[in-house]
């Protein structure tokens, strides 16, 4: 048993491509090992920007003997009158094997000889020299590059390899054009605390040795290192707010982290709170720092990968740098205060939104004009109507202030403190705030953000631009999402009808973009609303049958009907999940899902929910057709008044009743043939059963119901 | 250290690792990337080491002197090396020790940044170097330029000058930037971003700068037609620069931007591929003897 080492060393990673590449190997590298033979007793991963490393304990000397199969000549080929021929012999000579050894065996091409034969196993270093390779060429990353004048592809320059068997060096050589990298014992430290070499000694000392050469390479050491050192700079009770993100981004930053903890003027913090953390986080990679009510500080904290001796001089450069950036921002700030948001939005016309589309502010009057008309027929008091509008028709105009020009990410929360600043109404700013979220808090949020993503949906889906697989540029599926939740967010105050709203849509963007195919629009919208909706039921937890019998299958009319009243589609999803928890779909879903699937042979639409058109008494002719018709009856009265009132409860009841008739109709001793040789009696038949659907189908369409 | 000595003093780094020390390109341009020096050098499989000053103008960063970090008008320092030698990254630190900022008493990073040039049909992968926080230089291998892939791939090192001038003499304006000891940067450009700025984004005829886009691309297809590669590539800058007038003045529909960027790229590409032909005619006259490149630290 030995251990292993090694090491890829690179010029700086990206932070992300370390994080992937460390979980990339934990999931091939254990495999990759086993296939081989090769189980060592442990491994472990190491990551810092200028390295990957893979440590093996305890790993056998050599795989064990290993078997091979090898595939000789054809039976009929390798032997005459059942003599082996030259051509056999031959084979036999190459593998070094005797006639005996030799199996047959079938293949799709014909009956073939095969030798099995044991090999002793080769040196686990051999092998491992033969892994390598395949180890960092099987990772996989975002804009892999190639440098000086070679072929070979990576996330950044490949510069040293370390690899050790034991005290050995395992020979691997890596060629890329004229440059040429032969593994070796040597690491390299740290940038500034260790520039010279490190030489390991063996590979169990390579964490040792790294450590005192300032490098932590344990990526979950790092990260409690720079955890600890957050409390250690921050005196209490004020503390560092440590978003998740930024905290496994700043771990792959440095190799050996010390934090510093920064100051900046007081005065700054009459920017808005969301501007400081946007520069601290996301541009200079800071942490900020609370006091106890959670509201800023004028410090920061940076994780430096620096000396702790020179940390003044650290400090101060940081300091400089975020003073400089808050000035930006305080400058930009007071300049886009200096005239109200609303004067900002003709200036969005040069904002492109999509380029067929055209700009933001056609966007923005696309959503005013829809939320016009759809709000007209709700009972909002007018006020709030107005409000909604107003929200409207502010909410992008931040987009060409200079601050959001500058961090992106403010967007929304601009808008809404630039309105709040410049005379709009506290429910306004909120709206114009919070209409970028999933699923906003308010009315006025909420409406904008339907309509918002509604433009770019139906928009994007008419130019064409259809989501594939990982390709969404325009975050379809999500905006989609958004759409039903929030859909089902209004409906308490108004009854949203979704299709209806979609055609109003439809409507208005042709009158400026005509040139597109209705009824591919249609599909590719419903298409996307059956995908999300999957998910959303199956996040409530249903199962998947419940959920193919709510959603149907590639069935537009139930999407429609879907469309038309979400939160029915909620309730009756619930409604499902009960029934199958209490026992009681047990009890009914077997023969109404063989009465539906059974209509389905007859023509009776599925719309259909009154007898008198379609059944004809004087052929009901058994007792229990007779019996089954009455309770048809007042199955279908049920299922009219269901389908008015959504008592769901009423149609189960109903349900229940006919589900024991319908079992004797079956099956037993007053059954009847459905399929009778009679037309007009076996079309009588197959309309009840079909009534029977229809009316389940008000619920769910039970021949999707497949066990409890 | 002032303005001048600080790029003396890179000059000198440079040169004594081998680049040849060239001037600025006498046409408008929006990054050092766009001088022949690195648009058209980048190309092609001869090896080549340069490194130069580059004036550079972006229009619309204009901001009438008014905000202390941003100038529509400023200065890059600008190294290509082909094919990128091991330890680019090391030198590059030297170089840093050699103004004054020993790297191990600072925190220095190399973090992800990468680059792209729609217009000039370029993109590179790289990093941003931050000093104690501070952006002060971009690292970028050449992957593409003018839609050719880049083979052998050139590293480009582009220090921004006023950053680092303000760093080493601790001033907060880029107008106190000390030039030489007895004149500031402000003194002699503050007036020109002014005024410069109040042609960006009012003085300038709209009408004109379409009817100059217009010339310029006729003039860049019609000199392309006669196989003159730099000549070519002036008018092909100059509608790059036009390009980034208009869009200062506000006056290019959205709609119509892609296009105007597509047709800025497609003549890049044209002059590129024309450029890798005519060196090919020529031999590959550098290809001969091997222009030093630097040794790793």
């Amino acid at each position: 048993m030995t251990d292993f080492i090694w090491e890829l060393g690179t010029e700086e990673l990206p932070a992300d491509f370390i994080t992937s590449a460390l979980a990339q190997w934990q999931e091939t590298i254990p495999s990759s090992l086993a296939a081989v033979d090769l189980v060592p007793q442990g491994m472990a991963y190491y990551g810092t920007p200028r390295r990957l490393a893979v440590q093996l304990t305890g790993v056998p000397a050599q795989q064990p003997e290993q078997r091979v199969e090898v595939k000789g000549p054809a039976v009929q080929a390798a032997y005459r009158n059942g003599e082996p021929t030259p051509a056999l012999l031959g084979f036999l000579r190459s593998r070094q094997a005797e006639l005996s050894q030799v199996e047959r065996r079938e293949t799709p091409k014909g009956e073939f000889v095969y030798l099995v034969q044991t090999m002793p196993g080769r040196p686990a270093p051999q092998v491992l020299a033969e892994l390598m390779p395949q180890w960092w060429q099987g990772l996989t990353g975002r804009r892999f590059m190639r440098w000086g004048d070679g072929p070979v592809k990576f996330s950044r320059p490949i510069r040293w390899l370390l690899a050790l068997w034991g005290e050995e060096v395992v020979s691997v050589t890596l060629e890329n054009g004229s440059e040429r990298l032969h593994s070796d014992r040597i690491s390299y430290g740290h940038r500034v605390l260790h520039p010279e070499p490190v030489s390991i000694p063996r590979a169990e000392a390579y964490l040792d040795c790294l450590r005192q050469a300032g490098v932590e390479p344990d990526v979950a050491t790092r990260q409690a290192k720079i955890q600890q050192e957050l409390q250690r700079v921050v005196p209490s009770p004020s503390q560092a707010a440590i978003p998740a993100d930024l905290l496994t981004e700043v771990t792959q930053l440095v190799e050996w982290p010390s934090g510093i903890l920064g100051t900046f003027d007081p005065a700054y913090l009459h920017l808005p709170a969301p501007v400081i953390t946007t520069v601290m986080t996301q541009h200079q990679r800071y942490f900020p720092v609370l006091d106890e009510q959670g509201k800023l500080l004028p410090n920061f904290v940076t994780i430096s990968n620096g000396h702790a001796q020179y940390e003044a001089t650290i400090r101060r450069g940081n300091e400089r740098v975020l003073k400089a950036r808050l000035a930006d921002a305080q400058f930009f700030y007071e300049t886009d205060l200096r005239q109200p948001l609303a004067a900002y939005v003709p200036q969005l016309a040069n904002v492109t939104f999509q380029e067929q589309l055209g700009s933001v502010l056609a966007k923005v009057q696309r959503i005013e004009k829809l939320l016009t008309k759809i709000l007209a027929v709700t009972d909002y008091p007018n006020e709030e109507i107005q409000q909604i509008l107003r929200t409207a028709h502010l909410c992008k105009a931040d987009l060409v202030t200079q601050m959001v020009g500058e961090f992106s990410e403010l967007q929304g929360i601009m808008g809404g403190d630039y309105a709040l600043k410049t005379g709009e109404s506290a429910v306004v700013a909120q709206g114009i705030h919070e209409h970028y979220q999933d699923v906003p808090t308010t009315l006025n949020g909420q409406w904008v953000a339907l309509v918002d993503r509604l433009d770019t949906v139906v928009g994007i889906l008419a130019v064409g631009l259809i989501p594939t697989g990982s390709s969404d540029p325009f975050a379809l599926r999500r905006a989609v999402r958004n759409i039903l939740m929030i859909t089902a967010a209004i409906y308490p105050t108004y009854p949203l009808n979704l299709q209806k709203l979609f055609q109003e849509m439809v409507a208005i963007l042709r009158e400026d973009f005509p040139q597109f195919n209705d009824i591919e629009l249609q599909h590719h919208w419903y298409s996307l609303v059956t995908q999300r909706l999957h998910t959303i039921l199956q996040e409530k937890g249903l199962d998947y049958d419940l959920i193919n019998a709510l959603l149907g299958i590639e069935n537009p009319e139930v999407t429609e009907r879907i469309l038309t009243n979400i939160q029915d589609l909620f309730d009756r999803a619930e409604k499902l999940m009960n029934l199958r928890a209490n026992g009681i779909l047990q009890t009914i879903y077997a023969t109404v899902n063989r009465a539906t699937r059974l209509a389905y042979q007859g023509t009776l639409s599925t719309s259909e929910l009154s007898a008198e058109q379609v059944i004809e008494p004087q052929w009901l002719q058994a007792p229990i057709e007779r019996e089954l018709y009455q309770a048809v009856h007042q199955l279908l009265t049920q299922a009219q008044a269901t389908q008015r009132t959504g008592d769901y409860d009423g149609l189960i009841q109903k349900l229940q009743e006919i589900a024991p008739i319908l079992e004797r109709f079956f099956d037993g001793s007053e059954s009847v043939l459905v399929m009778d040789e009679n037309p007009a009696i076996r079309q009588n038949r197959l309309n009840l059963l079909g009534l029977i659907r229809n009316s389940a189908l008000v619920l769910a369409d039970f021949s999707q119901i497949v066990k409890s | 250290m002032n303005f001048q000595e600080l790029q003396a003093t890179l000059h000198e780094f440079w040169a004594a690792q081998g680049c040849l020390i060239l001037q600025p390109y006498d046409v408008e341009k929006g990054a050092g990337t766009m001088s022949p020096h690195t648009f058209l050098r980048a190309l092609g499989s001869e090896p080549w080491a340069v490194a130069y000053v580059e004036p550079c103008r972006r229009p619309g960063d204009g901001r009438y002197g008014e905000n202390p970090n941003r100038f529509q008008h400023y200065f890059q320092y600008q190294v290509l090396i082909k094919p990128s030698p091991p330890g680019i990254q090391e030198t590059y630190l030297e170089s840093l020790r050699c103004l004054g900022i020993a790297p191990e008493e600072h925190d220095i990073r190399f973090v992800e940044d990468n680059w792209e040039s729609p217009t000039l049909g370029a993109w590179g992968v790289g990093w941003e170097v931050w000093l104690d926080g501070m952006e002060i230089t971009q690292f970028t291998y050449f992957q593409q330029c003018g839609s050719l892939d880049c083979h052998p791939v050139a590293i480009e090192i582009t220090y921004g000058l006023e950053r680092l001038a303000m760093y080493l003499q601790n001033v907060d304006k880029i107008t106190d930037i000390r030039w030489n000891d007895q004149v500031t940067y402000g003194e002699i450009y503050l007036q020109n971003e002014i005024e410069q700025c109040t042609y960006n984004f009012q003085a300038a005829d709209p009408h004109i700068l379409f009817q100059l886009f217009t010339l310029y691309e006729k003039e860049a297809q019609q000199l392309l037609s006669q196989k003159l590669v730099t000549p070519t590539l002036d008018y092909v800058l100059k509608c790059s620069h036009t390009f980034n007038l208009l869009e200062a003045r506000g006056v290019i529909a959205v709609t119509e931007r892609t296009r105007y960027i597509g047709r800025i790229r497609q003549l890049a590409r044209q002059v590129a591929q024309l450029y890798v032909q005519q060196r090919e005619a020529l031999g590959f006259p550098l290809q001969r003897s091997s222009v030093p490149s630097p040794e790793p630290a």
